[in-house]
């Protein structure tokens, strides 16, 4: 396994009496990709938002390898695009450079726009993009600090397929770049192809371990049932 | 404070494009402007004299509430407010950087309903207008200091609209009381009491500096 990057151990997480994650523990490794699977409210969005440190566990421990503080190595895109939508591209990424203290906000704003391919755009107000160009964006948004491990929230969702495809093989492009990925998602075919491991999470609880030896979508899917099947 | 800068420079932008808030907040305080025209039509220059400070911070108190809510629920918009927790650094600049531009705007707002209460009630401000900016512009930072503060915790919850002024409203007695104390001898162009200073001084600091510290928690889910 590649140098450890982040790690959870026994994390929980409580809002009052609703137990939203329990027990959570996993490793992650620099430049590997790990999915994150589960039905609607089984705490795929808690965990990845405690990793991005926007949430803090209950319980447990959430540890980054030596080095900068947490937030500055974590890139974030969730639901929501996280844009303003009354600037235009390019001033939301030197608004977001800024935030991370990049030395050269415009610069890397101009090299990011030019990654995604919405350098023709870039003086586009935010507000009228359509959501595929609103998803490049926000990718671009969420590497503007060059992060370690990017967090991708069902970055699918909302998408038609030629933009879904688009944005898979962009994601596909990161991963090749070295970045860790961590892909909470509905998609096994898409978690398949850009994850090496993966975990199965049901009310709250990691049911199920995909190492990266058994890592296949046919593999992926069956142990996906099969852990729905056996949570009562 | 390059983080700080940035956010007054975002939200600064984005309401010039939009002008939802200025306007918002501006009608508003027009309406009250002359729904007191229009309620107290009888009264003597120098009775309405006497009542145009707390008249005045009725629009201002009001009309800041709708500001400060409307500011964190633009954040809401595409989750931009997760975005602004994620930036590494003391959250204490994000806290400046969005109350000094509520500041701006709402001090914007403020000049122009002052404008409208002297041609209404005929009032002329221009001889109070050193004290009463001084006054004004200190009873707004605390408002301020205090509304970010609180704005995104009640723009988080399901009662949003609700929730801002029942937090809001008790802790800014102290400043409602230096400045309306503070206005009403302005206009009447007496000195500004000491003690209205010292309170609206004292009160500003207090929120600043537990705003600046407890803006870490306030934006933690």
């Amino acid at each position: 396994m590649s140098a450890r990057l982040l790690s959870l151990h026994a994390v929980d997480k409580r809002y009052a009496s609703v137990t939203a994650l329990s027990g959570i523990e996993l490793e992650l490794g620099a430049g590997q990709g790990l999915a994150i699977l589960g039905p609607n409210g089984a705490g795929k969005s808690t965990l990845l938002r405690i990793m991005a440190g926007l949430a803090h566990p209950t319980g447990g421990k959430v540890q980054f390898a030596e080095g900068a503080p947490q937030r500055s190595r974590v890139g974030y895109l969730g639901h929501a695009t996280l844009l303003y939508p009354e600037l235009t591209a390019h001033e939301n990424l030197v608004f977001a450079g800024r935030l991370y203290g990049v030395e050269d906000p415009g610069a890397r704003a101009d090299q990011l726009l030019a990654d995604e391919g919405l350098s023709g755009v870039a003086n586009r107000r935010a507000r009228g993009f359509s959501r595929g160009m609103a998803q490049r964006l926000s990718i671009a948004r969420a590497r503007v600090h060059a992060p370690e491990l990017l967090l991708l929230d069902e970055p699918f969702t909302g998408l038609d397929e030629p933009s879904a495809q688009r944005l898979s093989l962009r994601l596909e492009g990161l991963a090749d770049e070295g970045h860790a990925l961590v892909l909470a998602t509905h998609e096994i075919d898409r978690a398949a192809r850009l994850a090496q491991t993966a975990l199965v999470l049901v009310e709250g609880k990691v049911k199920r371990r995909v190492k990266a030896e058994e890592m296949s979508e046919p593999f992926l899917r069956t142990a996906y049932a099969e852990a729905l099947e056996a949570s009562p | 404070m390059n983080v700080a800068l940035a956010i007054l420079w975002k939200d600064l932008v984005s309401e010039w494009r939009s002008r939802d808030r200025v306007m918002a907040m501006l009608v508003f305080s027009i309406l009250v402007a002359v729904v007191f025209y229009f309620a107290l039509p009888m009264l003597r220059p120098e009775e309405l004299s006497a009542l145009a400070p707390g008249l005045l911070w009725t629009a201002y108190l009001f009309s800041a509430l709708l500001g400060l809510n409307r500011s964190f629920a633009l954040e809401l918009e595409n989750d931009a407010l997760a975005g602004l927790a994620l930036a590494p650094g003391n959250r204490g600049w994000i806290f400046l950087g969005k109350a000094a531009a509520n500041w701006v705007l709402i001090s914007i707002v403020q000049i122009l309903t002052a404008g409208v209460f002297a041609l209404f009630y005929g009032i002329d401000l221009v001889p109070a207008l050193p004290g009463l900016a001084t006054v004004v512009g200190l009873g707004t930072v605390g408002i301020c200091a205090a509304g970010t503060l609180l704005a995104p915790m009640a723009v988080r919850t399901g009662f949003r609209e609700v929730l801002l002024p029942v937090l809001l409203l008790p802790a800014l007695f102290p400043i409602l009381a230096g400045a309306v104390e503070g206005s009403g001898a302005a206009v009447a162009g007496r000195p500004i009491p000491f003690a209205a200073l010292q309170l609206l001084l004292v009160t500003d600091g207090i929120y600043l500096i537990v705003a600046f510290l407890g803006f870490d928690y306030v934006l933690d889910e």
